[in-house]
């Protein structure tokens, strides 16, 4: 391979040319660090507009070929959506100046476009790995031991990840001798049964996608990153992993019921949650969930909506969380108690949270809406169990995203705080998002236009008047309701609190048995050392009594005693040859 | 980080007028049940329906507004189950 075919090669991959401006950051003055973070993601879409769909950057790996670039419809649409979230980010937080976090604001989102990007399972491996290990310097970015020590919880569940995905990958190039990333399937299609390479597989995606039980990663690490890391958390790993089961596990009909799960237990806890960007936590869940019941459903028209949806959630929950987080930038605080009346002056953040709470709500003309309804349609198909779940679930976005969200933060009980409005860089990433949530929702064609299945979506039309009422009904009515349980004092007040979730089980009984294990192995350890080393130390001291300067082989021996056993020897021989 | 001159202004905003939050509660009624009217509309109906229920004209209505409320009242005692003080896992880790 010659220096220029190399250069081809890297230069060839939006990934590694954002991945490169990732890595200037760390060697150039702070200062400059926005402009060539937002040059280097310029740089990657404009490679990545100049390429045509198929593949690239195939090369051959101990005999085995690998496409590390390959770009369909599927891919081309997630790598899309990263770009501008990656954009969004670097503008929110356009003047950062500590060097780790502005590596890992464009390494990470590198690492994951390198992931959707991905035309093999080895490269998927990888870039899925530098994000695990990119995206945790986020996580400790804030520099305090709560941080240190979830970072280390976080890293360790998605090392996890990707130990699974490496087993899968080895698994199932066993099985069938491809190392291509394609449709893997759960079950056999033979005998129905499920295919244990497929199985590890799915999990490692599902940790990453934070299935339900395997989620609270999710809460434990985003919300204490910074500010902006935190937006910049919750864009990437899970839709990578919705990316991965989209293009992997198709029409899986578990994710269907996986997926309904996980739309309704975070409504739940996100109700019950004071701190506002942690109920937002609870939302990535909720939402991620929707995407997998598309999945999971697998007809056109449901995968077109999950990846569709997907595309929407990315720009309208980070302007939620970038309303949140500027709202924290100015008072210190996400708390809910801690908030309240901030409208008055900050009202074009106010304005842009609301059109991202209207947005996730899926309320006509916001990006949610046209690409929800493909997902709860395909529902309508499977049966009218998940079909309600999905209603009862978007009644339950509403609540926590739509209303919690703006009303806690900009009105609800006045704080007494009179912040100045958010800073321009926030100002203007928060305008681009809030644009983008209603342009999608006004014309979706552009967006229609990027989905997988082409055929499926000509003939969809999200503004027809039954779509439209039976939206309004539900979300109208749901609003109705949260007005007459404040108006009667029922609506529950905001409460300072830990809510414990399932990752009690290892933070608390779990540390302590660990702790106990740890003390117990040691005693163990100790008591069969003083053992060992015991019988050592009385061996040795009877090979010193024998051996030593006073022992017993030690002494001198008298001259006649080698006459005689020279005789003795001689003797002996004398009669082996008389013998002989 | 944060912006630490805040002024002790607890003046009542727009948004507390009760004229303002009258106002607004009167569209929302009105909204909501001009889109359960709606509902009745023969010509509005989805033609191709999953299931019986969605002929109902104020299925959706219904159902959002109990699914909401359900959420919030339901909701709320899970506080019991998990809530612990906030320190909970500071003074643990």
């Amino acid at each position: 391979m010659s220096a220029s075919s190399i250069f081809a090669f890297f230069a060839g991959n939006p990934a590694i040319i954002m991945m490169v401006g990732a890595l200037m950051c760390i060697a150039t003055p702070r200062h400059l660090a926005s402009p060539i973070l937002l040059i280097a993601t310029a740089l990657s879409a404009i490679k990545l507009s100049t390429l045509g769909l198929g593949e690239y950057g195939a090369i051959t790996l101990f005999g085995e070929q690998i496409v590390t670039l390959r770009l369909d419809r599927l891919s081309r649409l997630f790598a899309i959506a990263f770009h501008i979230a990656a954009a969004l980010n670097i503008i929110y937080a356009w003047g950062q100046k500590d060097r780790a976090q502005n590596f890992a604001t464009l390494a990470y989102p590198a690492a994951a476009l390198g992931g959707v990007l991905a035309g093999d399972m080895i490269t998927l491996f990888v870039w899925w790995e530098i994000a695990a290990i990119t995206s945790v310097f986020l996580v400790w970015a804030p520099g305090t031991r709560a941080t240190y020590v979830s970072g280390m919880r976080y890293l360790a569940i998605q090392v996890l990840s990707g130990v699974l995905l490496l087993a899968g990958i080895v698994l199932i190039y066993r099985e069938t001798g491809s190392l291509a990333f394609d449709f893997v399937g759960l079950r056999d299609d033979a005998t129905g049964a499920i295919k244990l390479s497929a199985l590890v597989m799915f999990l490692a995606f599902g940790i990453k996608c934070a299935f339900p039980l395997l989620h609270t990663w999710v809460q434990d690490a985003y919300p204490k990153s910074t500010i902006s890391g935190t937006i910049i958390l919750s864009v990437f790993t899970t839709k990578l992993a919705v990316y991965a089961l989209a293009r992997a596990f198709p029409g899986t009909s578990e994710l269907i019921y996986i997926g309904a799960v996980m739309t309704i237990f975070p409504i739940f806890f996100a109700l019950i949650e004071n701190d506002l960007r942690k109920v937002l936590t609870y939302s990535i869940n909720n939402q991620v969930g929707f995407m997998v019941v598309g999945i999971g459903i697998g007809t056109a028209g449901a995968l077109n909506g999950a990846v569709g949806y997907a595309f929407s959630n990315i720009i309208f929950e980070s302007l939620l969380f970038m309303a949140v987080g500027a709202a924290m930038f100015r008072t210190g605080t996400s708390k809910a108690t801690e908030l309240g009346g901030l409208y008055r002056t900050m009202p074009l953040t106010m304005t842009f949270c609301i059109i991202g709470a209207l947005s996730i709500s899926a309320f006509p003309f916001f990006a949610g809406f046209v690409t929800k309804g493909l997902i709860v349609d395909g529902a309508g198909g499977v049966n009218i169990w998940v079909w309600l779940t999905l209603l009862f679930a978007s009644a339950g976005v509403l609540e926590h995203a739509g209303i919690k969200i703006p009303y806690f933060t900009f009105f609800g009980h006045d704080s007494g705080k009179r912040p100045k409005e958010a800073p321009i860089g926030m100002l203007v990433a928060m305008s681009i998002a809030a644009v983008l949530s209603i342009g999608i929702g006004v014309f979706p064609e552009p967006l229609y236009a990027l989905l997988p299945n082409q055929e499926q979506i000509a003939g969809y039309n999200p503004y027809t008047a039954y779509h439209i009422i039976e939206q309004l009904q539900l979300l109208l009515w749901a609003v109705l309701a949260f007005a007459v349980l404040v108006l009667i004092k029922w609506y529950p007040p905001e409460i300072p609190s830990t809510n414990l979730d399932v990752d009690w089980l290892w933070r608390v009984p779990g540390r302590a048995l660990l702790s106990w294990a740890s003390g117990a192995s040691r005693a163990t350890w100790n008591a069969l050392w003083g053992i060992f080393a015991g019988r050592i130390h009385a061996l040795m001291a009877r090979i010193y009594a024998m051996h030593g300067p006073e022992g017993q082989m030690a002494r001198s021996w008298p001259v006649g005693y080698m006459a005689l056993w020279t005789a003795v020897l001689l003797g002996f021989v004398l009669i082996l040859s008389f013998l002989g | 980080m944060s912006d630490k001159n805040h002024t002790p202004d607890k003046k009542p905003g727009w948004a507390d007028n009760p004229t303002f939050i009258r106002i607004f509660i009167g569209i929302l009624t009105v909204s909501a049940i001009a889109a359960g009217l709606a509902g009745f509309n023969p010509a509005w109906k989805n033609p191709h329906p999953h299931f019986a229920v969605e002929g109902v004209p104020v299925f959706f209505a219904i159902y959002g507004f109990v699914a909401f409320a359900f959420i919030v009242l339901a909701g709320q005692h899970l506080r019991k189950l998990v809530g612990r003080k906030e320190e909970y896992y500071d003074e643990r880790e």
